[in-house]
């Protein structure tokens, strides 16, 4: 048997991330005493309509998510019993909505903060309705073998350890949330366990107090002894105190109350005025409660430490007169499932990984370019050039080769409007296109005629000049095996009119003192090309690929070269539109040549 | 429980109806004087000036000074204004007028499991507090509201006859409407007295204090909280507090000197249980200090750092029970981070550190607290397995 909370306890969750939290410990307990989880509904109005996942054993259980309590309990009608985990401010209306609907006869209370009056009005309405408020502040409810409410318990190895999967013979009272654990763990290695676990919440004012959960255990005649974890202040102890001193009472009575440390601190340490003033009579301290409870016929240890051996000898003497039997234990009890991350650091599983990467790792607290931590990089004066190396080329590289990336990456940045790239992104913006979209629209026009010829013009002259050709045997391959030369080629420059950038550049890189062969053999092709027709030019797309492979960057990498560039022009060319409020663009008919079949008549459906 | 000073507290009770004595903060004795220019209350009648600090026995200590012009007030002022008291540096003074009065009586109102109660005595001052007997009670349920009857049959009781009758039973009938209305758990005026001038019933002082968990429907409440045990706190408690008020869970750390066990537990149950170990057995405690549900780790970091800091320590308690979901091996990292930070600046010399503690991830938590043994802490590390406070009686028992 057990109070309170029991195998036919059904249950729905007031509130969001920690109710979720409690029903994921409450599914734990449900899994290790093989039962189906006691939690059917949330109520949350935020999520509602949604529903919530919570594991058992290595499955997912989908608990929905209403608005209100009363459609929980239309649609779940086995509900009797609410757990609060709703915030300080709104937690006495969610309460009084439990306690009004007619499926509920328990609400426990777990939001800690809670106005002194607001927990009062609660309790007051409950008793009017003959229902249970417990709490607020309460650390749970949690019945060996039958029921967990809340967190109270902790992990499952504690579950374990406490013997909670089966019920014993103590009941346990605390206003602690804290030590309700150390009480079940006592209880379960001094003696035979539990039947109930109550946390009524450590606020001044709780909800219920000790002489009603007493009335319910001394009912429960599974239960032979309660202990109760006490406090100074109040007057919860002499009132159970008064309680059990009132009659014979079946259950054996166990008690300890902290606070004796009251006495020894210095003069108006003592909290509050009213506790001072009516404590002339000594009411509310640790030694008042602790006299009461002895004088009521409870045993009452002198510490806490001395609290497992009183257990222990209740228990001895429960054996004694027959009232209990020894426990045999289980043979198996259920293991938790292990997640992946479990199982994998307890070197149990080994998972194939799905994806390998070799350039970057971001689980510290900050991303590592090739092993180099990112803020490390900035303040040792690298910059983006430097990234560019590490995360396309896994290599540092050197200020010099910085310099010509950096200089790559300004002349390419933007063409202006007209390019097909460029372009696409203006269509989009005007269209109403989102930024990444709209650039994306323009990235996708690089291709072999626009910006992409810059891997395969590195491609060839690499090939040329590991293979040693001349310029005529590798325009005659070229010729033969691929067509017009990658690099080579503008629409609007020419020998006469020649294109600035690639002459910056190539001046640059010619200025430095390092090997550039293929750079050399590039305008040893321009040379011969542009004497057969003088638009066949190197362009800047030939220019930045001959540069680049001779820096060492690898072929795969060179249109990204173009692709990153591009991307600061793209953008740009977006917020510019956007900026202007553009507006919609159609094609001018004059632009197009209707060179379609006249207008014609359809002729009948054959 | 929030404590209020007195000034914020006679403003409660104002709003509410309740008479008060004209009355000022002031922080400078330069303010006082242009208050004084302004208000003709200042001039007109006689003066106290009290320092207006959480202060316990301010008569001793000469912070109250009573019959003065508004001359003697500014000199009262600049006089206390900058007093060091132990920890605290007197930075208010309120200054009221003087009530010329004969009788004097006593009305509070507190809170009850059930409600509250209002009490009313027909003797004021010290008078009421050696003759307890003589405060005569109403008892009220959450909710309810007393009547005029039911006041009435109160302080007829309590001693009141004829014209004052009426009158006390609607001083006690407001402040029990300034108790519920303002969240407060304990409203207190002693003495009561009867305003010779004319005849109506004035709060001479006020204690007050509210539930501060209720702030959130309070906007008005603009007034800090003030310490409730008869002193200012300290620096370090509130370095603490701030930590406090930013984090999910929470740490708490109060200083008491002239102690040589430091605490630092985990769960507001089990700490008091250890502080009670300590005294229990003898020792003598240095503060008292919790952390609880799950605080992040820098945060008990900082109250590690304080505890460490703490003079003529010889143990530091690191005790717990069974967590239900605070994170050990996190929350001890915290504290060995502290202890860590402490030794390197010197702090920690012979102190021995005890540990006991249980809950998820324990045995990581209490590993790494047993390899700071490796490091040269002198630490004793113990697990469930061993009774909550008998860490506290090894280290109590511990020599040298």
């Amino acid at each position: 048997m057990s109070i309170l909370a029991n195998k036919d306890t059904r249950v729905v969750i007031q509130g969001g991330a920690a109710g979720v939290n409690a029903a994921r410990r409450m599914a734990e307990f449900c899994y290790l005493i093989k039962k189906p989880l006691n939690v059917e509904a949330f109520v949350y109005p935020p999520d509602a309509g949604k529903s919530n996942e919570i594991p058992y054993g290595s499955g997912l259980i989908a608990i929905p998510v209403y608005k209100t309590i009363a459609e929980a309990t239309k649609h779940h009608p086995q509900i009797n019993t609410s757990l609060v985990y709703i915030g300080a401010d709104r937690a006495m209306k969610g309460g009084m909505e439990a306690l009004d609907d007619a499926h509920i006869k328990v609400v426990s209370m777990i939001t800690e903060g809670v106005p002194e009056k607001d927990a009062k009005l609660l309790g007051a309405h409950a008793r009017k309705l003959g229902k249970v408020f417990n709490g607020p502040s309460s650390i749970g409810i949690i019945s060996a073998g039958a029921c967990r409410l809340g967190v109270i318990g902790g992990a499952f190895d504690n579950l374990v350890l406490s013997k909670l999967y089966r019920e014993g013979s103590f009941g346990v009272i605390t206003k602690s949330g804290g030590l309700s654990n150390e009480i079940i763990w006592i209880c379960s290695q001094f003696a035979d366990g539990i039947t109930t676990a109550i946390g009524i919440g450590g606020d001044a004012y709780p909800g219920t107090d000790y002489v009603s959960y007493l009335e319910m255990f001394e009912r429960d005649p599974q239960t032979k002894a309660v202990v109760i974890v006490g406090e100074m202040g109040g007057d919860l102890e002499e009132r159970a105190a008064e309680w059990y001193g009132a009659k014979k009472r079946r259950i054996k009575l166990i008690a300890v109350v902290s606070g004796f440390c009251q006495e020894s601190l210095p003069k108006g340490m003592k909290f509050g005025h009213a506790g001072a003033k009516e404590g002339m009579k000594g009411e509310g301290s640790a030694r008042s409660k602790s006299d009461a409870l002895k004088k009521a016929g409870a045993l009452v240890p002198a510490t806490f430490g001395a609290l497992g051996p009183a257990i222990k000898e209740t228990y001895q003497e429960l054996l004694k007169s027959g009232q209990v039997k020894e426990v045999i234990e289980p043979a198996t009890l259920p293991k938790l499932p292990k997640s992946v991350e479990e199982a994998m650091k307890a070197d149990e599983v080994m998972v194939a990984p799905l994806i390998r990467t070799t350039i970057s790792d971001d689980r510290g607290d900050e991303p590592c370019y090739d092993g180099y931590p990112a803020s490390e990089l900035i303040n040792k004066g690298y910059e983006i050039p430097h990234v560019i190396g590490l995360l396309w080329d896994k290599r540092l590289i050197s200020k010099q080769e910085a310099e010509i990336v950096k200089r790559i990456m300004m002349l390419s940045a933007d063409h202006g409007p007209c390019v097909s790239g460029a372009y696409a992104t203006i269509l989009a913006a005007c269209a109403g296109i989102g930024l990444s979209q709209s650039v994306a629209a323009g990235m996708i026009m690089i291709g072999p005629r626009f910006g992409g010829a810059v891997t395969d013009a590195g491609r060839y002259f690499k090939h040329a000049v590991d293979n040693k050709m001349s310029v005529d045997e590798f325009l005659a391959y070229m010729k033969k095996n691929v067509g017009p030369v990658p690099g080579i080629g503008h629409r609007v420059k020419s020998l006469r009119n020649p294109d600035k950038r690639v002459k910056e550049l190539v001046g640059y890189v010619k200025s430095l003192n390092i090997k550039t062969p293929c750079l050399d053999f590039a305008l040893e092709v321009e040379k011969v090309t542009s004497a057969k027709k003088d638009n066949l030019i190197l362009n800047v797309d030939g220019t930045m690929a001959a540069v680049l492979v001779d820096i060492g960057f690898p072929i795969d990498s060179l249109n990204g070269f173009f692709i990153l560039s591009r991307t600061i022009g793209l953008i740009g060319h977006w917020v510019d539109q956007k900026r202007q409020d553009s507006r919609l663009i159609r094609l001018f008919d004059y632009l197009v040549n209707y060179a379609a079949p006249k207008r014609r008549e359809v002729p009948p459906l054959k | 429980m929030a404590k209020v000073l007195e000034g914020p507290g006679m403003g409660l009770m104002k709003k509410w109806g309740i008479h008060v004595p004209n009355y000022a903060v002031v922080t400078s004795a330069e303010e006082l004087a242009k208050l004084g220019q302004a208000n003709d209350w200042f001039k007109q009648s006689k003066l106290v000036a009290k320092a207006h600090e959480a202060l316990g026995s301010r008569f001793k200590l000469g912070l109250v000074k009573i019959d003065l012009d508004l001359k003697g007030a500014e000199a009262a002022a600049k006089d206390m204004i900058g007093r060091q008291v132990g920890s605290i540096t007197v930075s208010q003074v309120i200054v009221s007028e003087m009530i010329p009065h004969k009788e004097e009586y006593y009305c509070a109102v507190k809170s009850t499991r059930e409600g509250s109660e209002i009490l009313v005595a027909n003797c004021g001052g010290i008078e009421v507090e050696s003759n307890w007997e003589r405060v005569k009670r109403l008892t009220l349920e959450i909710g309810q509201a007393p009547t005029g009857e039911d006041l009435e049959k109160l302080v007829k009781e309590a001693g009141f006859t004829g014209a004052l009758v009426k009158k006390m039973a609607e001083f006690a009938g407001k402040m029990f409407t300034c108790f519920d209305n303002e969240d407060a758990q304990y409203l207190e005026v002693n003495p009561v007295v009867l305003r010779e001038s004319d005849g109506e019933l004035v709060a001479l002082d006020a204690v007050t204090l509210l539930d501060g968990d209720a702030k959130f429907r309070h906007p008005d409440w603009n007034f800090p909280f003030a310490a409730e045990f008869g002193r200012a706190y300290t620096k370090h408690e509130l370095e603490v507090m701030a930590v406090d008020s930013k984090i999910k869970g929470s740490v708490k750390f109060i200083e008491i000197p002239g102690g040589d066990t430091a605490m630092l537990p985990a769960g507001g149950g089990a700490s008091v249980y250890y502080s009670d170990a300590v005294v229990a057995r003898g020792g003598k405690l240095a503060n008292y200090a919790e952390y609880s549900g799950d605080p992040p780790d820098w945060a008990v970091e900082v109250l590690t750092e304080k505890v460490c800091s703490l003079p003529g320590i010889k143990n530091i308690i690191v005790g717990g029970a069974i967590a239900n979901f605070t994170d050990v091996k996190k929350t001890f990292g915290g504290i060995i981070n502290g202890f860590r930070k402490a030794k390197s600046d010197g702090k920690l010399k012979g102190v021995k550190i005890w540990v006991r503690r249980g809950g998820p991830r324990e045995k990581e938590g209490l590993d790494a607290m047993r390899a700071l043994k490796d490091e040269g802490f002198d630490i004793h590390v113990f697990d469930r397995n061993t009774p909550l406070t008998d860490i506290v009686d090894k280290a109590v028992q511990s020599k040298g």
